[in-house]
This record gives C-alpha cells, structure tokens and sequence, in this order.
C-alpha cells in the first residue's frame, strides 16, 4: 500500500531522541496543507513506539508503515 | 500526662528513637498537596519540628522531633491549616494513586476521583492488620497497586473491526507483549499475552481497534517488608462504581478466610488464589 502513495515531504528523525522525534514530525505537518502526506523515517524502539500514537492524538492519519531494513517508514497525511 | 499510645499512632504521631519526640505523619489526598497544604507543613515544621520534612513512600509527609508536650496545640492547627493526618497501626492507610488520564496521557482511568472515594471510604478504619491501598490509571502501574494488599489497575480491552483495518502493521509494533501478529495483512491477537494496556486503540490510524471494554484489575495480596509478595488478579474488568464494593469483598474475604497476625498476602498463599476468588463469588452474590 505505501508503494502507491506519492509524498510531498520527507523528514528523517533517525538521529533524533524522544521527544523531539515528534516534536519535528508535528512541525513539519503544521506547515503543511491538509491532505498533503509526510514521509518520516524513523527508528525502532522509543521512536515507533511514541510517534504514530502522538500523531493520531494531533489529528493526522498514518496511511501506512513499512520497514526498512533496522528503520521504519511512516506515511502520515496531514490532518485539520 | 497519661498518654495512650494507640490513640496516638492512630492519629499519626509515631513515638520516634528519642525520647519524648514524635513523627508526626500526614497523608496527600489522591497523592496531591496543595500550595496552601504545602506552606502550612512548611511552617509547622518550623514551629514545631526541625525546619524539614520527611517526604514517604506513600505519597505522605512526616514531621519529625515533635515534642509531646505540643501535641494538643498541634493537633489544633493541623485542622484550622487543612491538613489531613496519617495513620499507623492496623488500620487502612494512605490510598497512594498516580494521577490517572485527567493529566496523564496514558492513563485509562480517572484514578485521582477514585483514590478520593477510596479515602472517603476506607482510610483510617480499624482492621485486624495495617492494610494499604494502590490505585494506577494504566499498566505502567505506576503507584505500584501489586505492592499493596489491594490493589487497583486500570485496564482497557481492545477488539477489532475488521473491515476498517488498512493492514499497516502499526499495531503489531507498538503491542509491548507480542500479542498481535499480522497475518495476511491482518491482525490476530493472542489475548492469553494481551497486558490491557491500549497501545494497539491508541496507535491505530483507523480506528480499527477499539475500546470492547474498560475497568479495573482488582489485585488483593500485595506487600514488600520482610518477605515480598506481588498481589494477584481476583477481580478483572470491575467498573468504576463498583470498586468500592470489591474493595469492600476483598476485607470481608481476609475478615473470613485470615488467620490472627495474617496480611491478606499470608491468606492468599495459604488458601490459594483459586479459594480467595471462589469466597469472593460468595460475598458477591451475598451482598
């Protein structure tokens, strides 16, 4: 399902810790328009664990998640 | 003066190492102090103490080096300031509590209201051993409920709608137990592994999890001292109004079952978990 969606943005957190991991996501999908779609990479641990729940708890949708090799990949449209 | 130590300890003075000096103990409502509570033991432990206090273990303060000869004029202000008292013997204690899902984003319950009724219910009651009280919103069990005699955890179960499930797999990685498996591009759960914490509900993009059910895991055998013990589940699922009256079955059942010098965790072990729930079902279709 991801291979089918194009992004907008992309943001790389894998050098981020918790909680600026979200900090930088919410940011990045504040300046974008509603419907537009993020790609964020990010790692296992903390990161998956705190990102797709805090960003659902902001309003915006994760259309998908794959892994990529040790990482993740989310797609998340920007909500409201 | 004749003192009568039992009324003491009662009322939260503790007779300390030295000689006519007491700890005098307070307890935290829902484990919250006011500014105003807070001033006010500041300047009694100026007045009457050593300049500080002794922050407990059970979300209390404690006075120390209070004279004896105070007691009466203490007691005084202790009420005039707002301040509430602790207690020692055997007697329910302080309810210790996090601060549940008004503040905490975890949180499942409302557990501050309900270590209020808990309070208002329980604290200070004459039993025939000390028996403590720990109310957590969430499986992080942050208050410890499993260390006290009854505990009370937040839970939540989830349950899938199947049809709105977009396969992302989110769900599988947040679960912190392995409890769910994507299959096909599905979800399967395992609930023997399921911990009622609600990462899947909270993480799901969709919404395909939800909430089935949410209530309290009623945990009675906690204690740490000389010989821990984790307190057990016998009670799963108990909604908010009627935790009052499951905490009341658990005293009943050790009232019933306990021997003379027992904590509840001594009777757990020495009937069985399997006989402390099967008295419990009696209580319940008693009362």
């Amino acid at each position: 399902m991801a291979n089918n969606i194009n992004a907008n943005s992309n943001l790389d957190i894998t050098a981020d810790v918790c909680p600026i991991t979200f900090v930088k996501v919410k940011l990045k999908l504040e300046q974008m328009k509603q419907g537009e779609v993020l790609e964020v990479i990010l790692n296992d641990g903390e990161p998956i664990q705190n990102v797709p729940r805090s960003v659902k708890g902001e309003g915006h949708k994760i259309l998908a998640v794959e892994s990529v090799g040790s990482k993740y990949k989310l797609l998340i449209e920007r909500g409201e | 003066m004749t003192i009568d130590y039992n009324e003491l300890k009662k009322g939260g003075f503790l007779k300390q190492k030295q000689k006519d000096k007491y700890i005098v103990r307070f307890r935290s409502l829902a484990g919250n102090l006011s500014s105003d509570q807070l001033r006010a033991l500041a300047d009694l432990a100026d007045k009457y103490g050593q300049n500080y206090v002794h922050v407990t273990t059970r979300q209390g303060m404690e006075i120390p080096f209070v004279a004896i000869t105070d007691y009466n004029d203490m007691k005084t202000e202790i009420k005039d300031l707002g301040l509430n008292t602790g207690t020692c013997g055997p007697r329910i204690r302080t309810v210790v509590a996090c601060p549940g899902n008004e503040v905490c984003g975890q949180g499942l319950m409302n557990t501050r209201e309900m270590a209020l009724h808990l309070d208002e219910a329980f604290f200070g009651r004459d039993v025939p051993m000390k028996t403590k009280i720990g109310i957590s919103g969430c499986p992080n069990s942050c208050a410890k409920p499993q260390e006290n005699d009854i505990g009370l955890l937040g839970v939540i179960e989830p349950v899938l709608q199947e049809d709105l499930c977009i396969g992302c797999g989110i769900c599988q990685k947040v679960c912190p137990n392995k409890a769910i498996t994507m299959v096909d591009g599905k979800p399967i759960l395992d609930e023997s592994r399921c911990l009622y914490e609600g990462n899947c509900i909270a993480s799901c993009p969709v919404d395909a999890w939800l909430e089935q059910r949410r209530g309290y895991q009623v945990y009675a055998g906690g204690k740490i001292g000389r010989k821990p013990r984790l307190g057990q589940v016998v009670a799963e699922f108990i909604p908010e109004d009627q935790v009052i009256d499951y905490v009341e079955m658990v005293l009943k059942v050790f009232e019933v079952l306990g021997t003379q010098g027992e904590r509840i965790a001594d009777t757990l072990s020495r009937v069985g978990p399997e006989a402390f729930r099967q008295e419990m079902e009696a209580q319940r279709k008693n009362g």
